[in-house]
């Protein structure tokens, strides 16, 4: 390697980004040019230099603000992005229509959880096993004698696995099975006034309907009335996506209506 | 008060991944822009795309080079969008600190003798003289220590090219040192 060519390879050189070989030949050239030898010291100097420079630390604000705006954005992705939901789990969809209304919210949504868990140990907890969703509305309607809403979670990737009658608090009710993995969501139904409904927990406004939340059991519920109806959810899956379905309860509903 | 359950969407491994480059990103981002508030702003608003983005994020790939081609486009985008050229402001050091970076002398080697005499904040101070394209080879290769490759990956330009910018900016780098240097070495003259 001759000083030309030494130098035209300093940086790369000094920056261990040359090949073997060429830095092989680049080493034997300094070894016997001590101008060559100079220039490559005084370049690991000043790369040395550079290097230690202070290492600034982001302040601690900084890392708060950036990671209460991840999960900010992440509550947001969960419901805009309903279908990428990272739930590699069941999902089991009941929907409950109770003749007639609930007194006492508080003890309905208990009720309605230790129904859902209940269902949620059975292997296979569909009366009336379909994937169709007019099929299962069918069902439901001649069974519960209640236009029951059976909205399409597909695109989450939750499936419609088919119906059920049950009973709840003594009287019949009728629940709609969805899966995903294994995580699961219940949807139950109850023709009856808000009054009646008495619903109890947190207010919470989503898509500007107002939902009453709370948590019991390892299991989230999400309940709201319409005034003719009582509907709950029960869960393990997050409130975004509980409420995500509720507002998609509430649209079948609507164009149902409106039909 | 209703909270919301943490962790939901699936931000834990996004965290894990991508946040312990938040001290490098935040220096370059200084580097970038000169101005904290800015490069504050600039980190978040990063780290944001990266989120909605991170998808697209290969994982076993580096992040890094990832987040930080993030930050550059975010930061070109701000600059364009604009319509000005980058904020000048004087905050990246704070003035007045004067604790030297000592090197070993060369004593044949008289050009060396300045880097005796490179204050904190010299170094980038020098940096704010570089054009910016020379300015972002030298503080990713030899602030953040990234390899040829990587640096390429952030700059989207071939390695060679990276090798010649990084080539050209340590030179003006040494010039400017080497002024700031000589400026020190008068003050002390006229005390």
């Amino acid at each position: 390697m001759t000083c030309d060519e030494l130098r035209a390879r300093l940086h790369p050189y000094v920056d261990g980004e040359l090949g073997v070989d060429e830095t092989l030949d680049a080493d034997e050239h300094a070894a016997r040019c001590p101008r060559c030898a100079a220039l490559v010291e005084s370049e690991r100097r000043f790369r040395r230099l550079l290097r230690r420079q202070p290492r600034e630390a982001a302040p601690p604000e900084l890392r708060a603000q950036i990671v209460a705006g991840i999960r900010r954005a992440a509550r947001r992705a969960t419901i805009r992005r309903w279908a990428p939901l990272p739930v590699a789990a069941a999902a089991v969809l009941l929907l409950f229509a109770l003749l007639p209304a609930s007194r006492n919210g508080d003890v309905l949504v208990a009720q309605l959880v230790d129904t859902h868990i209940a269902f949620a140990q059975i292997d296979d907890p569909a009366e009336f096993r379909s994937t169709d969703r007019a099929e299962v509305a069918r069902w439901l309607r001649q069974r519960a004698e209640l236009p029951v809403p059976v909205p399409d979670y597909s695109g989450a990737g939750i499936r419609l696995v088919g119906a059920r009658l049950a009973e709840v608090r003594e009287r019949p009710a009728a629940y709609v099975l969805y899966q995903k993995g294994y995580v699961l969501l219940s949807v139950f139904v109850a023709p009856g006034s808000a009054d009646e409904a008495a619903l109890r927990g947190e207010r919470v406004s989503y898509r500007g309907h107002d939902y009453v939340v709370r948590q019991q059991k390892g299991y989230r519920t999400v309940a709201w009335t319409d005034g003719r109806m009582v509907f709950g959810l029960v869960s393990m899956l997050d409130y975004e996506a509980l409420l995500e379905c509720a507002d998609r309860l509430r649209a079948e509903r609507a164009t149902a209506m409106r039909a | 008060v209703f909270s919301w359950p943490r962790g939901g969407g699936g931000s834990d491994e996004f965290e894990a991944t991508a946040l312990p480059h938040l001290d490098a990103l935040y220096r370059s981002a200084l580097r970038l822009t000169h101005n904290r508030a800015e490069a504050e702003d600039l980190v978040q608003e990063t780290y944001l795309k990266a989120f909605k983005g991170f998808h697209r994020f290969n994982p076993g790939t580096n992040c890094r080079a990832w987040l930080f081609t993030i930050l550059r486009n975010t930061f070109l985008n701000r600059v364009r969008g604009a319509g000005r050229v980058v904020s000048m402001a004087d905050t990246v050091t704070g003035e007045g600190e004067i604790s030297a970076t000592r090197e070993p002398t060369v004593p044949d080697n008289p050009e060396e003798e300045f880097f005796q005499t490179v204050l904190h904040g010299d170094v980038d101070r020098a940096l704010r003289t570089l054009p910016v394209v020379f300015r972002e080879a030298v503080v990713l290769t030899d602030l953040e220590g990234m390899s040829y490759r990587e640096a390429a990956e952030v700059l989207g330009c071939p390695i060679g090219t990276v090798m010649s910018r990084l080539s050209r900016g340590r030179l003006l780098l040494r010039r400017a040192l080497a002024d700031f240097a000589r400026e020190h070495g008068y003050s002390r003259e006229a005390e």
